[in-house]
């Protein structure tokens, strides 16, 4: 007789009735992604990226004489690349917002809302949060949504790290910050954690160069802040002020540290301090012989004439003890 | 005041009968002040308590009888056809219950074109024409005063007349025949749930009571289908602990003649009365706990 048939509901149809419970469950009341006017949008001042371009500058244009004019220039044409593409596809990821009394405070998407603006819409996509983010979420959402920026200075980067560590503290008293704790916050490498740690409490001649914008790589900033020596790091800085790759610097550093070593050493105070002498060694007997015949020749010593006159000289072992042993009669002589 | 829905966007899972058994609990066990709103065009639980009539100007579909607080000699009803069904949220208009032979039970019936047409207007109009609609009435003062609970049957559909009704409600139960289409109807509602839990405020958000089986049948498919829910973890916590079976005298109560009428008349020992009090209880607990 053939088994009996059993029923149930299909795989497809479980997954989604179980996704969907879980997506509820996770999520609801958190946020809601909702279509507000641009209108209500207000730009966060305490955001890492210092934007360049204010709104006004995005409705009225950069003024010539303004001394940033290059830059904000450029920023300003990245913007409307960007407006381009806002106009033909509209915005694809919705900006994340809190609600404030009035208005909206933008976490994540300024410069989506900014290019929207200039794309000529009135409204934007947003993710809405019910209440403010703590700081150290404020934080992290900011830094969640800059670190897949390419055009982010290593300045705004490291001041985003700054103020998540710092909110992190504050929230969890007396923690001490490490690369293992900011990997886990982040979920970067424990190796790019370690750098973005470096580069944070390195020197201030690097700090100095970093906030110039002279140090945009992050490697290079980590490995400079290593160097102990201010005259090597002073010329290593400038080396990679002026173009050397990572892989130069790191050679540069090493040589530089090489020749300093070597410049600095006393060959006397080279290897481990010296505490007892080394008699050496030889495969000469008569060697020992000589040695051993001279002493006991010396009146005080020819006590021991006897002791050594039965020595197999041609035998080393006996040679070598009868050695020992005469240094052990002279440390008792002459030392006690 | 609670607002519970039963949704499931298959037909023939017995919405209306659920909605119908909830309606008569809160109203005759509970006592409490209930009304009873028909959001789907086939009209079946306005059926139940008014003499629907044919609609002149479209012969498939019925329109609620004349009110009868109605006085056509009155001067204040002038500007008024004596109908009124829960469709005038849709056009301005106000709604104006009809009493029920049930105390403590009104009804807003439904009124088939004026449905049809809230659920065929354009996209882009959807969102303020009717998907808020009902929410703005039953959050209006006068509602809130009258009534203590609201129980809503809904069109089998996932458009925009059963987004209103989760938009408004504070509570669903889906109803399901444990069998595979059914369960796919399942599958549709918990995705407005999603939708629209995912767009509420943490202070109020839409309560899904759970999926009720209903019209159970001791037969291997109905158990094996209902054993292999309870079985996910997920979907298990959402299966009500509570079930209707499939028992004709659900379906001959709603027979005009029948006596008594509601299944909360019949003898305390009934069958269908004890199933009937312990479903209703159980999800009534749920609720108003």
């Amino acid at each position: 007789m053939s088994k009996k048939k059993r029923f149930g509901i299909s795989e497809a149809l479980t997954r989604g009735l179980s996704e969907t419970i879980n997506v509820v469950e996770n999520n609801a009341g958190i946020f809601r992604n909702i279509v507000l006017p641009l209108s209500r949008i207000e730009l966060d001042p305490d955001n890492p990226r210092q934007l360049l371009v204010s709104l006004a500058e995005v409705k009225g244009g950069v003024k010539t004489d303004d001394p940033l004019y290059q830059r904000k220039q450029e920023e300003l044409d990245r913007l409307k690349e960007l407006a381009h593409t806002i106009k033909s596809s509209g915005v694809i990821n919705p900006i994340v917002v809190y609600k404030g009394s009035e208005s909206y405070r933008v976490v994540a998407g300024e410069r989506r809302c900014l290019a929207s603006i200039l794309a000529g819409k009135q409204e934007i996509e947003a993710r809405v949060f019910n209440e403010k983010p703590r700081g150290f979420e404020l934080k992290l959402i900011q830094w969640i949504e800059n670190t897949a920026r390419e055009d982010l200075s290593l300045d705004e980067r490291l001041g985003n790290v700054r103020d998540m560590l710092r909110e992190y503290q504050n929230q969890h008293a007396k923690t001490e910050v490490n690369a293992t704790l900011l990997k886990g916050i982040t979920g970067l490498s424990l190796s790019q954690s370690t750098y973005y740690l470096s580069a944070l409490h390195a020197p201030d001649d690097v700090q100095k160069q970093i906030q110039n914008g002279n140090i945009r790589n992050l490697d290079k900033a980590a490995l400079l802040a290593g160097v102990a020596s201010s005259e090597v790091r002073s010329r290593a800085i400038e080396a990679c002020i002026s173009g050397s790759s990572l892989k130069e610097l790191r050679n540069m550093i090493n040589q530089q540290k090489l020749l300093k070593k070597n410049a600095q050493v006393d060959p006397s105070k080279r290897g481990r301090t010296t505490a007892r002498i080394n008699m050496g060694a030889t495969l000469k007997s008569d060697v020992v012989k000589i040695i051993i015949d001279s002493v006991v020749a010396h009146n005080q010593y020819d006590q021991y004439m006897d002791l050594f006159s039965r020595v197999n000289w041609k035998d080393l072992r006996q040679a070598t003890q009868a050695f020992r042993k005469l240094i052990e009669i002279l440390e008792t002589e002459v030392v006690v | 005041m609670e607002i519970i829905a039963f949704v499931n966007n298959k037909g023939g899972v017995g919405k209306t009968t659920c909605s119908k058994l909830m309606a008569e609990y809160l109203s005759k066990i509970r006592k409490m002040r209930t009304l009873c709103i028909d959001f789907d065009p086939q009209c079946n639980f306005s059926h139940q308590y008014l003499h629907m009539e044919i609609d002149p100007s479209a012969p498939e579909g019925l329109i609620p009888p004349l009110h009868p607080d109605y006085d056509s000699n009155d001067p204040e009803d002038s500007d008024w056809d004596g109908r009124s069904s829960i469709a005038e949220i849709f056009y301005g208009q106000g709604v104006i219950p009809y009493p029920t032979y049930v105390e403590n039970l009104d009804i807003s019936p439904g009124h088939a074109e004026k449905l049809l047409t809230a659920e065929s207007v354009r996209r882009s109009e959807v969102m303020e024409k009717v998907h808020k609609q009902l929410a703005n009435f039953l959050n209006a003062p006068d509602v809130h005063a009258a009534y203590d609970a609201i129980v809503i049957d809904t069109a089998p559909s996932k458009g925009p007349l059963t987004i209103s009704v989760i938009k408004a409600a504070t509570h669903i139960v889906v109803p399901s025949v444990m069998e595979e289409q059914p369960v796919q109807g399942i599958y549709g509602m918990l995705q407005l749930w999603m939708q629209e839990s995912l767009m509420r405020e943490k202070t109020r958000p839409l309560q899904l009571i759970g999926i009720l089986p209903n019209m159970f049948k001791q037969t291997r498919l109905h158990k094996d289908i209902l054993k292999s829910l309870q079985d996910n973890t997920s979907i298990g916590k959402y299966v009500l602990p509570v079930k209707f079976s499939q028992r004709i005298v659900f379906a001959e109560v709603d027979a005009e003649d029948s006596n008594p009428r509601s299944i909360f008349d019949f003898p305390p020992h009934h069958v269908a009365k004890i199933e009937a009090l312990e479903v209703c209880d159980y999800i009534a607990k749920r609720i108003f706990a």
